[in-house]
């Protein structure tokens, strides 16, 4: 599998928190080359199994986010500017002149209004989120046509390769993670894996994990591999908080974990000779594992994640080398010897 | 009106002091009829003979350098500190992609939203807070591809938009370069002196010296000024507004325009029928400031596209204001050569 030209298309679609479709269908069709059954659900997310649901084996659920961060248009006013709510958490420091792209039955393209510096005499602080103002060039009139409340928003982010094994783009929260499950896939492709394997891109992780709620319910998994990006170091942030860009997958640890799955994690990284770092969190992590793992009477998760730069930005960095690391060990546990 | 033109002369990258590629590119795009000149600060002195030899030397001018950022120090962690070259302000930087000339991409951000707390989060991170990433892990790698005193500059996103709207960096000046280019490329009725000049981003450093050898009579500035038509903005504070028009100051932060020339401005644009508007703010300021002052003062006027969000990767304007300040300029030179 070409990591980069997978994580290019998949970054490159367009899935804000509940408008997955352009993000999900893309991720499907990706998936259908290592499952035939693949398939968008009604709340968006991508479902795949692949086994045999009567051959005995435990069901293992590989699971990454498919919704992006964004903004969506709550009113059109008299000047035919765009006002606008946010869908997850955005980073307001890079708001002013950014473009834009509406997400309409035609997309319609715009800037995020800014006032200049010479009206606005404050350049010391963020813009705040009730400012975010959208400059589509129309007036109200036309615009009332193309654009309806409701629409999603994209600042736009074109995906650039960086040096080496680096890349930059929009969405690589959490597309690395689809791309990382895809990679594992890919590498257990014609393999005898010791569990039926299922797969779950879920919806709404942004807006509180609520496409892994419904989806993990619906795969029957006994165990759950799930990946998401986490904070690769970067000056000004906490060194015992981040991980280090290119030393590969980041296994979590936390009360809500599953003891049993992180511990195998370890030690089938050590076996294999896949590079790992370690994240330890007191509680929930902030991803959809602490959801998968309160569903029914308790999915046995493990957190695998993605050191990132720059999150909740169009211009996230990633090292497609620790992808494959995070890959690697889903495949490697799949393989490994049954739980 | 050239926008196949236009594309081309906003995507070269020419920071102050570095319009090398501009001026390259102008030179080659002359037809051959042209005298050229560059002198010792780079600027271009462009002489095109007419049909006749006007009474009142005229020259027309604009600017072929942009804002952009120059490399000051490499971090341990091979991150490039930066300061920009003329004004950007710092909300319109975070977030954002750039390039060198020799390829290299990079993005522009500082430690992720998630990591800022408290009182910070209400803060607009200044540019030395900033970083410049490239991909790489130390600054013996950075050092391979970038040198200190390298310029970046903001990617290029050229698109019509809206209602006639164009979005791309370096409108400012690359429009008055386009209209220049193409009154050279026509046959002239009168003598044509044409003047692209370097570094008025850094303090209107090149005009002054070009006026030594263009020695004009009269001079007329293409330049592009601050729009601020947008929503949240009263009407005192809009300065010019996009679709009114070419836009005549009678002052701004660098010249009091000459009144005569200020009136015959908007004489002439009735007489052809072109929209003209003021500004209803004395801000900014360009070429002219250098210009009217030189070698014992020289009368000038400035014709200007209004533009949003000057200053960023995306400068906002409309195209039938550069149709406008298009036909104004040629008129207006008509009327000076016959003063």
């Amino acid at each position: 599998m070409e990591i980069n030209k997978v994580l290019e298309k998949l970054c490159c679609a367009v899935g804000v928190s509940g408008s997955e479709e352009g993000a999900s269908e893309v991720a499907c069709e990706l998936l259908k080359e290592y499952a035939d059954n693949a398939s968008v659900d009604k709340f968006g997310n991508v479902t795949a199994f692949i086994g045999d649901k009567n051959n005995g084996k435990k069901t293992l659920l590989l699971e990454a986010h498919i919704d992006e961060i964004g903004f969506v248009v709550t009113y059109i006013d008299d000047k035919g500017f765009i006002k606008t709510a946010e869908c997850g958490g955005t980073d307001r420091r890079l708001y002013a002149a950014q473009t834009v792209t509406i997400h309409s039955k035609h997309p319609v393209r715009g800037v995020i209004s800014t006032l200049p510096p010479h009206v606005s005499s404050d350049s010391k602080s963020a813009m705040k989120k009730e400012d975010i103002v959208i400059d589509t060039g129309y007036n109200k009139e036309t615009l009332e046509k193309l654009v309806s409340l409701g629409d999603r928003i994209t600042i736009d982010g074109k995906f650039s390769v960086l040096s080496g094994t680096r890349v930059s783009g929009k969405a690589v929260d959490d597309r690395g993670g689809v791309a990382a499950v895809l990679y594992a896939l890919s590498l257990l492709k014609d393999k005898e894996a010791d569990y039926n394997i299922a797969v779950l891109f879920a919806s709404q992780e942004e807006t509180g994990s609520r496409g892994a709620t419904i989806g993990a319910y619906n795969s029957e998994a006994d165990y759950c591999l799930a990946t998401d990006v986490s904070f690769a170091y970067t000056p000004g942030a906490k060194k015992e908080k981040c991980g280090i860009m290119g030393k590969g997958a980041m296994i979590g640890i936390s009360p809500v974990l599953s003891e049993e799955v992180t511990e195998k994690l370890k030690a089938v990284a050590s076996d294999k000779n896949i590079p790992v770092q370690f994240e330890v969190m007191g509680g929930e992590t902030g991803t959809d594992a602490d959801e998968i793992s309160v569903i029914k009477s308790g999915i046995k998760t493990g957190l695998i994640s993605i050191p990132l730069k720059y999150m909740h930005t169009p211009v996230e960095v990633v090292d497609t080398e620790d992808i494959k690391a995070v890959g690697k060990l889903m495949y490697k546990f799949a393989v490994g010897g049954a739980l | 009106m050239n926008l196949v033109l236009l594309e081309k002369l906003t995507s070269l990258y020419g920071v102050s002091g570095d319009e090398k590629a501009v001026r390259e590119f102008i030179k080659s795009e002359l037809p051959a009829d042209c005298e050229i000149k560059t002198d010792n600060i780079g600027n271009l002195i462009v002489f095109k003979k007419g049909e006749k030899t006007p009474k009142n030397k005229t020259a027309l001018f604009a600017h072929m350098d942009e804002v952009g950022f120059i490399i000051t120090s490499i971090t341990e962690e091979g991150l490039l500190k930066f300061t920009s070259v003329g004004g950007i302000t710092p909300s319109a930087v975070f977030g954002r992609r750039v390039v060198f000339k020799n390829g290299t991409a990079g993005v522009i951000a500082s430690k992720a939203v998630h990591m800022v707390k408290g009182d910070e989060k209400d803060k607009q991170p200044p540019l030395d807070e900033l970083t410049i990433d490239i991909g790489v892990s130390t600054k013996e790698e950075a050092e391979k591809l970038v040198s200190l005193g390298d310029n970046c500059y903001f990617e290029n996103d050229f698109f019509l938009f809206g209602d006639n709207k164009l979005h791309a960096k370096a409108l400012d000046d690359r429009i008055g370069c386009m209209v220049m280019l193409e009154m050279l490329k026509s046959e002239q009725e009168y003598d044509l002196t044409c003047v692209f000049t370097v570094q008025e981003e850094v303090g209107l450093r090149g005009a002054g010296c070009a006026v030594y050898t263009a020695d004009p009579d009269f001079a007329v500035v293409i330049e592009s000024t601050t729009a601020c038509d947008i929503s949240g903005s009263d009407d005192e504070n809009k300065v010019c507004c996009l679709g009114e028009g070419a836009v005549v100051s009678f002052m701004d932060r660098s010249t009091i325009y000459d009144k005569e020339l200020y009136n015959l401005a908007f004489e002439t644009a009735k007489e052809i029928g072109v929209k003209c508007q003021t500004k209803t703010k004395v801000a900014g300021g360009n070429d002219s400031g250098a210009i009217h002052k030189a070698m014992g003062g020289i009368r000038t006027t400035a014709i200007s596209v209004p533009t949003r969000y000057l200053h960023t990767a995306s400068c906002v304007v409309d195209t039938e204001d550069i149709k406008a300040v298009e036909k104004l300029v040629k008129a207006m030179y008509k009327k000076l050569c016959e003063l």
